[in-house]
């Protein structure tokens, strides 16, 4: 195994920690006070499942069954 | 329309109701919402899979791997059209992104992809020594220092941003359209594509550029999905985006570094 081996695959674990570890933290105020940032939450639908569901709940909700 | 207001209508409900931001604080706090803790363990399970599935496909190698790995390749590429959609360019969506298919197909798409760069590693390094634990060790410092820059705010993914990579990411993913028609016909590649030039470099140090530039995307995916309180579903959904962009990642630079290796 060669020397340049050896160096990057300690690299590379170093780096897989270090992307692991930071991942899981929040980016600076620098990155998240923005205002140009993208808005995402008009490209990827991530509610529309639920907002079916609570429509469908909401409308059963406000069914009055008799007893 | 200007280009801007072309991407902003992209994925964008039709339904006042969906779209109302009051709706959807609303449906937020019903419901367990995901953290990037979660993201994080997410990515780490779907790592796992995949390093899981390429240790099984470079060990068991031979024709009916080769079929096996082919139906994982394929099974992960619907799994992957099952979540984040199907954009074509002057079409529109021909399949609509569902992010809460996310907990279902990523792990079936981890494992897909496993067997596939599983199978083309062992055969990288039957024919060079040494350059898998290259490639890998260069894709998570690619991946760390890009995650360090957006952290801190070195990089800032805004509109523009977004819309030249979407741009570059999809001219590449034609042009790979384009060559496995021509590999079909004509049983060869783009010369550009398999160069080990100066061309041929320079290319694939630009497919590097834009993929890295894709993970800047998926952390600002996960990093406001987790700001909004987005469904506990999107943990997936990020992680999945994370580790597609880490596979393609990692296979531009093998790619890179074969050709390197044999100049």
């Amino acid at each position: 195994m060669s020397y340049l081996t050896i160096f990057l695959g300690i690299l590379g674990l170093l780096s897989a920690f270090v992307f692991f570890y930071f991942l899981k933290f929040k980016a600076s105020t620098k990155q998240t006070e923005r205002g140009d940032r993208i808005k995402w939450s008009k490209y990827i639908p991530y509610r529309d499942k639920t907002s079916r569901e609570d429509l469908k709940k909401e409308s059963q909700d406000a069914t009055f069954k008799d007893d | 329309m200007s280009k801007h207001q072309a991407l902003d209508t992209l994925g964008r409900s039709g339904n006042p109701i969906i779209r109302s931001a009051a709706f959807q604080d609303k449906v937020s706090a019903n419901e367990e919402r995901m953290s990037l803790e979660g993201a994080v363990n997410k990515t780490g399970i779907l790592l796992f899979l995949t390093v899981l599935a390429a240790a099984f496909s470079w060990n068991f190698q031979g024709p009916f791997m080769a079929i096996i790995s082919s139906l994982g390749t394929l099974v992960a590429l619907i799994s992957g059209i099952m979540t984040f959609g199907f954009y074509f360019f002057f079409v529109g969506w021909l399949v609509e992104p569902r992010p809460y298919n996310a907990p279902r197909t990523a792990p079936i798409y981890a494992i897909g992809m496993g067997l596939f760069i599983g199978l083309i590693s062992q055969q990288a390094e039957n024919m060079y020594p040494g350059i898998v634990i290259q490639a890998v060790s260069l894709t998570f410092f690619v991946a760390a220092s890009l995650l360090l820059a957006y952290k801190t705010g070195v990089i800032k993914p805004n509109q523009n941003l977004l819309l030249m990579i979407f741009a570059a990411t999809m001219g590449i993913f034609l042009t790979y359209i384009a060559n496995l028609v021509y590999f079909l016909i004509t049983g060869n590649n783009f010369f550009v594509l398999t160069d080990n030039g100066t061309v041929g470099i320079l290319v694939s140090l630009f497919i590097i550029g834009i993929a890295a530039l894709n993970l800047v995307l998926d952390f600002d995916i996960i990093e406001q999905a987790d700001e909004q309180g987005a469904p506990k579903y999107m943990e997936w959904f990020g992680a999945m985006a994370l580790m597609a962009t880490l596979i393609w990642l990692y296979i531009e630079i093998l790619r890179l570094l074969m050709k390197l290796r044999s100049r």
